[in-house]
């Protein structure tokens, strides 16, 4: 991804920006390297953006033990959060509708009182500053252009406020809106534009003021399908290049898996995991985690545990006594429909088949349980109608109707207690 | 004095146009030509009249000379066409003194009514969970039921103990009695207005003061616009505050002044109506242009996308 060029609809900008950062901002790995290297791209030779002059300044962010409770209500939105963002990294935010995402980012902004705990951005204590004094910009989800100003003037606004030189405004602007390819629309009103248009001039608001955080709520739900990915990776690639730490919030899984150095998931305003985007998939904390990432979701079994395991179907998984320890005698075994085993001998769970999906090299199966008594785990909405899904290989797809069996891969599984939902081992 | 019924109806119009929605007034002039609406058209046809024969009259009077006047039909055209009444009604009210202080009242108070009715406006509605500015805006809706004459007596007291017995004093009552409804629409109107946006630019550094002059100032504009005009009516063509706060009678403004035609000179009507007419023309005009600008919708596009 870093190695991307920005596609902003083509022409200008990509031209004259060599991508080739030599310092990738991942995560922990903010290196002294990275400030002599942007000033490569940087001021007036018209190449870059001006990435924080002296950028001596770390622009950590951490969330320390915050929490929010509305007045008026019972329960906190944002609970006792603990998230420790790196210089550079780009958070992603994500869970269910009403989890507490936009408030823990507006926490953040300073638009929202924090109740409890503190947040610090760099080594700045944050958690009473207003808004205006925390230096950071943000992108809303409707875009919140001002209406009554030209493109420039909205782009231009944070530095006019700030008491920057008119020259110099419009220097950046120019260099924002070449990065964007906004520069025909400069001395348009928001509301002549396209939706996608003004996504953009959202975002060249944010850049032009170079601010320590780049924070994001739903920037691209206003967007359709196809540019909504578009542009998903010109995000991405855009602050990897500038190198602002961003917090992005968003409810769809695939944006934070595809953009996020790290994920953090909550739910009902607790953070149930802050990792890469490969370590929420291969190793999730808990039942939660496992049905949130992936698509198709991963498959979760409540099945009996046994001396030496557990017994799946007719199938007997080895698990370690040790790891079962506490848990009762019921754990939920999750598998991702990558690594189901599907056979036709009486081995394993008994399934109908209900629907083939047909995807060229692979195929998804989508089924369910013979015996009505076993019940498949879900997250969300349609946990009650959650069918078992299995990839199997696109040539030896089963017919509707018939009988298979399945069974976890026993490298790829993974068990959780059936009453906490935490992972076990 | 007669016109402004009309003038203020339209106005009504342009407010509930600015509010969104499909254009309310608009649409059965337009699409629907029923029976019902030929009735409804033919009715206020009718009633426009009210306005447009008196009208009529002022106009063709204050064309005719005193003879005609007299002594003809209230609804024959001039006839020689004479300006004689516009230059005596002229010198007889002095008019230029007279104009000078309507306008300099009536300046004041469109600019006094739009600045502390957005002030109060925007302070009460994003303070509107605290008690003390929740209950100043009942206290402000509550003002608006008391007429002046019931104050008057009052008034005219402390604006005498005070040295405002003069246009400033007019003025400043004029700007009080504006307040209460301005406050109304404003508030209505800035309810609106996404709180994202002032968001927006608080995170883009901008304190209290400058997120109102750069961001909400110019989005009320187009009801500014309105509560300019509805403070310009007021003040423009008030004959009662002036007449009994301002003691020097030099001071007094045009309706006042003109009051002198049904009194000294009762059967010149070819002069009081050429005088009507000159104190008229600028509410006629500022209510044409500001009409236009009403209409611009500035807001149009805010945030949606
Ligand atoms: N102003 C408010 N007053 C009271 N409760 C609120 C307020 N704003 C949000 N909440 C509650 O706080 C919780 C978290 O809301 P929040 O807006 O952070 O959710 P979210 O994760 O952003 O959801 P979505 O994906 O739908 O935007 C919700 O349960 C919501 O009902
Ligand atoms: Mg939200």
């Amino acid at each position: 991804m870093a190695q991307r060029t920005l596609t902003t609809g083509g022409k200008g900008a990509v031209a004259r920006v060599p991508i080739d950062p030599p310092a990738r901002h991942t995560g922990d790995t903010a290196d002294t390297d990275v400030g002599g290297s942007f000033t490569l791209y940087n001021g007036s030779s018209g190449t870059f953006l001006p990435v924080k002059e002296g950028n001596d300044v770390m622009a950590t962010v951490k969330f320390d033990q915050a929490s929010r409770i509305y007045p008026g209500n019972d329960t906190p939105s944002v609970d006792r959060l603990d998230i420790d963002v790196a210089d550079g990294e780009f958070l992603v935010l994500v869970g269910p509708s009403g989890c507490g995402k936009s408030t823990s980012l507006r926490m953040l902004a300073g638009l929202e009182e924090v109740n409890d705990g503190k947040i610090w951005i760099g080594d700045r204590d944050v958690t009473d500053l207003s808004p205006k004094d925390r230096d950071v910009a943000m992108v809303f989800q409707n875009y919140a252009l001002y209406p009554h100003m030209t493109v420039a003037d909205n782009m231009g606004f944070a530095l006019k406020i700030a008491g920057v030189d008119k020259g110099e405004i419009r220097k950046r602007v120019q260099e924002a809106a070449g990065i964007l390819d906004l520069t025909d629309y400069l001395e348009r009103k928001p509301k002549a534009l396209s939706g996608g248009q003004r996504q953009r001039v959202a975002m060249g608001r944010a850049i032009v003021r170079s601010p320590q955080v780049f924070l994001m709520d739903e920037p691209l739900s206003n967007l359709d399908a196809k540019l909504r990915v578009q542009t998903r990776t010109q995000i991405a690639s855009l602050q990897r290049r500038l190198g602002v730490t961003t917090v992005y919030v968003t409810h769809d899984q695939i944006e934070a898996m595809t953009m996020g150095d790290r994920i953090a998931l909550l739910k009902d305003g607790i953070l149930q995991q802050c990792a890469t985007p490969r370590e929420m998939y291969d190793r999730p904390n808990n039942v939660f985690v496992a049905g949130f990432i992936g698509s198709p979701a991963m498959n979760l079994v409540s099945v009996p545990v046994t001396e030496d395991g557990v017994q799946f179907g007719s199938h007997r998984l080895h698990v370690d006594r040790s790891l079962l320890g506490s848990s009762g005698n019921e754990v939920i075994v999750g598998m991702r429909p990558e690594d189901v085993e599907v056979t036709t001998n009486e081995d394993g769970l008994e399934l109908i088949v209900d629907v083939v999906e047909e995807l060229g090299a692979d195929a998804y199966v989508y089924a369910t349980p013979a015996n009505p008594d076993i019940r498949l785990e879900g997250v969300g909405d349609d946990a009650l109608a959650k069918p078992f899904i299995a990839r199997v290989d696109g040539r030896r797809v089963p017919d509707k109707g018939s009988k298979i069996f399945v069974y976890p891969n026993p490298d790829h599984m993974h068990v959780f207690d059936k009453e906490s939902g935490a992972r076990l081992g | 004095m007669s016109t402004q019924p009309a003038l203020v109806s339209e106005n009504v119009q342009a407010i509930e146009n600015l509010e969104g929605g499909p254009a309310r007034g608009g649409s059965f002039r337009g699409r629907r030509i029923g029976g019902d609406s030929w009735t409804t058209t033919f009715l206020l046809a009718l009633c426009s009249l009210t306005v447009l024969i008196p009208l009529y009259v002022t106009i063709a009077m204050a064309f005719k000379t005193t003879e005609q006047a007299v002594e003809g039909s209230a609804f024959s055209l001039p006839a020689p066409f004479s300006i004689d009444g516009f230059r005596e009604a002229w010198s007889l009210t002095d008019f230029p003194r007279a104009f000078t202080i309507s306008l300099l009242v009536t300046a004041g108070t469109v600019f006094g009514t739009i600045i502390l009715a957005a002030f109060a406006s925007y302070a009460i509605s994003r303070n509107w969970e605290r008690r003390l500015f929740r209950y100043s805006f009942f206290y402000l809706l509550a003002a608006m039921f008391i007429p002046f004459p019931v104050l008057a007596l009052a008034q005219i007291r402390l604006t005498g103990l005070a040295g405002l017995d003069n246009p400033a004093g007019v003025t400043l009552l004029h700007i009080m009695f504006q307040l209460s409804f301005s406050v109304l629409l404003f508030t209505a109107f800035l309810r609106s207005i996404p709180m994202e946006l002032e968001e927006s630019a608080r995170i883009d550094g901008a304190s209290t003061w400058q997120t109102f002059w750069h961001l909400i100032f110019p989005l009320l504009a187009p009801m500014s616009a309105t509560v300019g005009i509805f403070a310009f009516l007021a003040s423009w063509n008030d004959f009662m505050m002036p007449s009994l706060i301002t003691s020097d009678p030099s001071l007094q403004t045009l309706p006042v002044v003109q009051s002198i035609f049904q009194t000294q000179f009762s059967n010149n009507y070819n002069v009081s109506f050429a005088s009507y007419l000159m104190a008229m023309a600028p509410a006629i005009i500022v209510y044409i242009f500001t009409q236009r600008w009403v209409m611009a919708g500035v807001t149009q596009g805010a945030v949606k996308g």
